[in-house]
């Protein structure tokens, strides 16, 4: 057995070692083997034309060519120096012949010769035939770009998850100690806190907390840059954006009394009034400086009416404001907050959309941009803030002005909501009216019975006389008035 | 039972569960990006399958790259995959036709 063993790898060597014979064999050295046959033949000639043909190769092709045939001519004129006395008989005897077959010869290497005092035009090799890496170099460039992007996105989204963790880490007593349920992603049967973040994205991570007093919960948002994406951060270099954290308190109805309330930088509330359906409809004058209360020249307030302001300033909050005025970017507070303005193809919606008493939070994280995981302990204290805003905003209740006044304004924008709408309302209502009309026909007509179906049409055609008098009642009344 | 700043202001009777907010006002204010970087990456390789170019099919990849380093998670990673491979596939091709380097436009 072990000899068999031996035998198959000798016969394996053996063949291995043959079948690179052969590769060698295939290419340039076929034509060797056959040129020493032929030149076995003929020996001095073919010695001579052995040596003279890769010369005349040599001047036009590669170098590599070059190499091996000069080889040839070496190998070849080893082999004539064995047969030396045999050669010079060879030349003397086949000296006619000789000159009859070099005619053709002499021939060519008059023109090569020739051909190789003229200049000779190198022509560069094409780029494929060229076998370098180097031509390949665009190529390189982009697999490179392709790498440092998945480099990018690695180290980004860790990035973006140890900020997400130390946040969590810093703020989870507080968050606890204030709602029983911190965490929840919606789908377990029961409510018991996940006690982590759900991740939407690479940077966006979300936070419910439920369970507390005054509010239905709170929804924390950690919308960080795009730091796993290479291109935003290469457009991010241009312009330096912070990582935000959006948090938004949904009030129970009794718990917050109706009015619209922000205060923010300058630049968030001009954005912010344009874009919030309430901030453009309740507020519609100017973002106010805050100096009067002694905000720093940075911060700016849109309100409903002074009252609101004036209760909402209180010490704490100005303390809280003016501290921490770099890491604010816009506070707002809302009974009839409904997101931003959607923008609807067919013209105004038909409905006021749904409104929810909402305290909205936006706070800049410090670093922007290069933010460290130690610097979310910095937005400890706005957490702070955020709870007390809850507290106060139960506490705070207009005085009957000031209720009045906000029932007037919510009146007013519900009226005109009307206005606009009434053409599209009326039309809606036109087109349901005649949608029941057809229902009821096909209902008639579909009905077997040919008596029930005789009296249904009455029964319809009762129905629209009687309303067709009372149009013309209402026109008489309405002619009856004009004059 | 008021909540003084002594009580417990939790209140595990008033709990409420997460509610994803609604998908039909999240399109228009969710990031587009991950969408047009999806459909941009189809064209190109189209582009690069059918025209031969190899710069389109680059481009292809990187669009399906950016693509998916923005995506959602709740997104469909079948449609990434599929956009990836579309790319990968307009690059082998360009480069099985022709095999020479690609040569800058300058």
């Amino acid at each position: 057995m072990k000899g068999f063993h031996a035998f198959c790898v000798v016969l394996l060597i053996f063949g291995s070692v043959s079948e690179a014979k052969f590769d060698d064999f295939e290419d340039e050295e076929d034509i060797v083997e056959y040129d020493d046959n032929d030149f076995a033949e003929f020996e001095d000639v073919a010695e001579d034309s052995a040596t003279e043909s890769p010369q005349r190769v040599i001047t036009t092709e590669d170098d590599e060519d070059e190499t091996t045939v000069e080889l040839e001519g070496q190998d070849e004129s080893q082999e004539g120096d064995f047969e030396d006395a045999d050669t010079q008989e060879g030349d003397t005897e086949s000296e006619p012949y000789d000159d009859e077959e070099f005619e053709g010869y002499e021939d060519k290497p008059d023109t090569s010769s020739s051909k190789s005092k003229d200049p000779i035009t190198i022509v560069d090799v094409p780029a494929h035939l060229q076998n370098s890496w180097e031509s390949y170099y665009l190529e390189i460039l982009m697999v490179t770009g392709l790498l440092a992007y998945i480099m990018n996105y690695i180290i980004g989204k860790n990035k973006n998850s140890r900020l997400a963790q130390a946040w969590f880490n810093t703020h989870r007593e507080l968050l606890e100690s204030n709602f029983t349920l911190v965490g929840d992603d919606g789908t377990n049967k029961e409510a018991t806190s996940t006690g982590k973040l759900n991740q939407e994205n690479e940077h966006i991570y979300n936070l419910w907390c439920s369970g507390r007093v005054c509010c239905e919960g709170m929804l924390i948002q950690l919308r960080f840059l795009k730091k796993q994406d290479l291109l935003n951060v290469l457009a991010r270099m241009m312009r330096p954006v912070s990582d935000q954290v959006q948090i938004k308190v949904t009030m129970n109805d009794e718990d917050m009394d109706t009015y619209v309330f922000a205060v923010g930088t300058r630049k968030a509330l001009v954005r912010l009034q344009k874009e919030m359906q309430d901030l453009s409809e309740f507020c519609s004058d100017k973002p106010k400086s805050g100096a009067k209360y002694g905000l720093p020249d940075s911060l700016a307030i849109l309100s409903e009416m002074g009252e609101v302001t004036d209760g909402m300033m209180d010490t704490k909050m100005l303390h809280f404001l003016t501290h921490y005025a770099d890491k604010i970017e816009s506070i707002h507070f809302s009974d009839q907050f409904s997101g931003p303005k959607i923008l609807q193809e067919e013209g105004q919606p038909l409905k006021l959309p749904d409104t929810k008493r909402t305290l909205l939070f936006t706070f800049n994280v410090p670093g922007s941009g290069n933010t460290y995981p130690k610097d979310m302990e910095a937005l400890l204290p706005l957490m702070n803030m955020v709870i007390y805003s809850t507290d106060k905003a139960k506490k705070f209740r207009l005085n009957r002005e000031g209720k009045q006044k906000a029932d007037k304004n919510r009146a007013r924008v519900e009226e005109n909501f009307l206005k606009l709408t009434h053409v599209q309302r009326q039309e809606a209502a036109q087109s349901r009216w005649e949608e029941k009309k057809r229902a009821e026909k096909e209902r008639i007509m579909n009905e077997e019975d040919p008596e029930k179906q005789r009296r249904l049409e009455e029964a319809a055609l009762r129905c629209e006389q009687k309303k067709l008098e009372k149009k013309q009642m209402k026109m008489k009344q309405i002619k009856v008035k004009a004059m | 039972m008021s909540a003084n700043s002594m009580s417990d202001p939790r209140r595990p009777n008033k709990v409420l569960r997460y509610k994803p907010p609604p998908s039909e006002c999240n399109p228009a204010l969710d990031d587009p990006t991950p969408d047009y970087m999806n459909l941009l990456g189809m064209i190109f390789s189209m582009c690069g399958l059918m025209l031969k170019l190899k710069w389109c099919a680059w481009v292809a990849v990187y669009c399906s790259f950016i693509s998916f380093a923005n995506s959602r998670s709740s997104e469909d990673t079948k449609q990434m995959m599929s956009s990836f491979m579309l790319s990968i596939s307009a690059v082998v091709m360009s480069y099985l036709q022709n095999p020479q380097p690609m040569t800058p436009p300058w």
